[in-house]
């Protein structure tokens, strides 16, 4: 393709492919069929002028012999007679000059207004034929000389209904080249839609992959070349998908062999503690330290353990009907600072696995309770087969830049950084995300109205 | 091995055969659960356990399950085919693959490391409390179809015929009965009969059920006397 101008490149290029691909299917096909009809108009009409013509300058040859006849025979009348008769249709026009002066008959017209070279040709005895508008309608004008001498045969023949003829085979054709126009565009367009079908997949595919999904793979296919673009796309996803499960199985298998050595610290610090009233006071401070930080190791295992048991799916075994209220109502009784939680509506029972969602629960109250400021709200909504949960705190709720990272592992806000007392693992909202995901439902953080962040999770409800 | 810290209380204190092969884990876990009140004794191995509990009674075996030699699983069906001794199993696997089938061996109860000698002591606690009889129940005595149970002395009848029950099945079966066909709730059960405050291992109820269904069921895959209830729990047969 030669180079063009920019603007045109620019416009051109903020098209979409599909349109590009359309628009150059309609320039074709109305550039080809546009030339064909160019020739068929050619051949067309200059076969059916020529036709005209060459009956036309027949027609005259014998009017004029007809005339000479008449003139040969010398009445003034019956040459009257013949030229009306030959006149014949209205729209014809008959003139014969004879000494100067021009004697017409048929449709009348002003011969002065025909070309001067036509009629100093006729003038001198030359046979001229053209074609001319006359009085407002297409004509051919033949001029033959007549043996008398000097006279001259002018017969004007009208063109209109070839003229119509044209008209009609140009609108044909330019209609066609229209049309043609159009059914490129739409061609273009289907064969466009058709041909970036897998472009459009691939791009589902990898938004899955993106979103986290990342079973997501593209069907095979057959073709030659969308194969190992699809080959290559699942090659990465696999890589992909094995290299994560590595991480995650790493990091499962770390914690699986802290099981063991956690177990004995766990204990031979709570033999310890037991002690540490006898101990010197250095002494009992740093078993209250270790203390502490082993149960916060511990939990950081459990919670790595437990995320890394998510990635895999659900054991059916574990999935029971549950009452989300319930499970609600028995951790927030659990906590002193807590109100107690809303219900609206009828939440229908969950199936799901009372441990995890249990864990999700508490992951959110103890969530708010160590960066929200407290927990102002619990509500349990039951809405068309859904059960909501809300969690809404009282602190400075979570910036929009921030609301899907936290749920990521590790993640801690504006509290990065810091580890105060209690600030849990890092792992207590990336775990409420999967096992909600595990579960087909949907965990999101919004601004609590009034201030402080509202947690939502919606898990699906089981048909009645 | 470990040594009892006060001799003279020593026959009084649950005795417990730790079966581990971290000789760490053994150490500390004994310690502390010396400290919690128990008499701890320590097996490395499958076979040095069953050896040493051929001479010696112990109340409650605690049994890891990942052992050199004899795998733990097999040490627990050996052990349950050969009395009806509490056994928990404390694991690092924490599938419900393993769970279940741990508890299909026949443990009790089943709990996973990391874990402090504290909580293992309120599960041996619980454990053990399922042998007496709870109050209300003295001098009752139950009759299901055709099995008929008497708390009192730990008998459970079935056509005539007594059949041997773990206390643990015993427990959940009496807790069941004493509901009279009303529905226990799951979490009830766990409960009252394993001492789980809120959330326990609904696994180790349902295995525990079938455990029980096989022994009391005239058709244990057609249950007509245990029966469960859907998202609720589980009660008996009326009459």
């Amino acid at each position: 393709m030669t180079v063009r101008p920019r603007p045109w490149r620019g416009a051109w290029a903020k098209l979409t492919l599909r349109r590009r691909v359309a628009v150059a299917f309609a320039l074709v096909s109305m550039v080809v069929t546009g030339l064909l009809a160019a020739a068929t108009w050619n051949l067309a009409s200059n076969y059916l002028v020529a036709q005209r013509e060459q009956s036309a300058t027949r027609q005259a040859s014998v009017n004029v012999l007809l005339v000479e006849e008449a003139l040969r025979s010398g009445t003034t009348e019956s040459l009257d007679d013949l030229l009306t008769g030959l006149a014949g249709g209205p729209d014809t026009t008959i003139a014969l000059r004879r000494a100067g002066t021009w004697t017409t008959s048929g449709r009348q017209v002003d011969l002065a207004a025909l070309p001067t070279q036509l009629r100093h040709l006729a003038k001198q005895g030359v046979p001229v034929r053209q074609r001319t508008v006359s009085a407002g309608i297409p004509v051919l004008v033949v001029a033959l000389p007549v043996y008398e001498d000097g006279a001259v045969y002018l017969e004007m023949f009208p063109l209109s209904e070839l003229d119509r003829t044209l008209r009609f085979l140009s609108a044909v054709l330019l209609a066609g080249v229209a049309v043609s126009a159009v059914l490129g565009f739409t061609l273009g367009s289907w064969a466009g839609r058709r041909a970036l079908r897998p472009l459009g997949e691939l791009t589902d595919a990898a938004a899955r992959v993106a979103a986290g999904d990342l079973a997501a793979r593209l069907p095979q296919v057959d073709d030659a070349e969308l194969g190992p673009l699809v080959e290559t796309f699942n090659d990465t996803a696999d890589a992909l998908q094995r290299r994560v499960q590595r991480d995650v199985q790493f990091a499962g298998n770390v914690s699986h062999e802290l099981r063991s050595p956690l177990t004995t610290m766990i204990n031979a610090v709570a033999v310890l503690r037991r002690r540490s009233a006898d101990m010197p006071s250095a002494a009992s401070q740093a078993v209250a330290l270790l203390d502490a930080d082993v149960h916060r190791f511990r939990r950081m295992v459990i919670d790595l353990l437990e995320i890394s048991r998510a990635d895999r799916e659900i054991d059916e075994r574990d999935l029971e009907r549950c009452d989300v209220q319930e499970v609600v109502a028995h951790s927030v009784a659990e906590r002193e600072s807590c109100p107690p939680a809303e219900v609206v509506g009828v939440p229908p029972l969950v199936l799901a696995d009372r441990r995890r969602l249990d864990r999700v629960v508490c992951n959110l109250l103890d969530n708010a309770g160590n960066h929200g400021g407290g927990v102002t709200r619990v509500a349990v909504i039951g809405r068309d087969q859904w059960v909501r949960l809300e969690v809404d705190d009282g602190g400075p709720g979570v910036p929009p830049a921030q609301r899907e990272q936290i749920f990521e592992r590790f993640t801690r806000g504006d509290l990065a950084g810091s580890r105060g007392e209690d600030t849990g693992t890092g792992l207590g909202l990336a775990l409420v995300a999967q096992h909600v995901a595990r579960h087909h439902g949907r965990v999101w953080v919004e601004d609590r109205p009034g201030g402080g962040a509202r947690f939502v999770v919606e898990l699906p409800g089981i048909g009645s | 091995m470990i040594e009892t810290v006060d001799a003279g209380v020593a026959a009084e204190r649950t005795s417990v055969l730790l079966i581990d092969d971290d000789a760490r884990i053994r150490q500390a876990l004994g310690l502390a659960l010396d400290d919690e009140g128990f008499t701890v004794e320590a097996a490395a191995s499958g076979e040095q356990a069953l050896t040493m509990l051929r001479d010696n009674d112990v109340d409650v075996v605690l049994l890891d399950l990942t052992l050199p030699g004899v795998d733990g699983l097999v040490v627990c069906r050996t052990l349950r085919a050969r009395s009806d001794l509490p056994i928990i199993i404390v694991s690092a696997r924490s599938d419900s693959g393993d769970i279940i089938e741990g508890l299909e061996a026949g443990a009790d109860d089943y709990v996973t490391k990391p874990l402090d000698a504290g909580e293992l002591a309120a599960r041996i606690r619980a454990l053990l409390r399922r042998r007496r009889p709870a109050v209300g129940e003295a001098g009752r005595r139950f009759v299901l179809g055709d099995v008929e149970v008497v708390p009192d002395e730990g008998v459970v009848r079935k056509a005539g015929v007594e059949i041997h029950l773990t206390r643990t099945e015993f427990r959940l079966l009496v807790e069941l009965l004493s509901a009279g066909g009303r529905v226990v709730t799951r979490e009830a059960l766990l409960q009252h009969v394993w001492g789980y405050d809120y959330l326990g291992d609904t696994r180790l109820l349902d295995v525990h059920v079938r455990r029980l269904r096989r022994k009391v069921e005239t058709d244990p895959d057609e249950p007509c006397l245990v029966l469960t209830v859907r998202g609720a729990g589980y009660k008996v047969a009326r009459g």
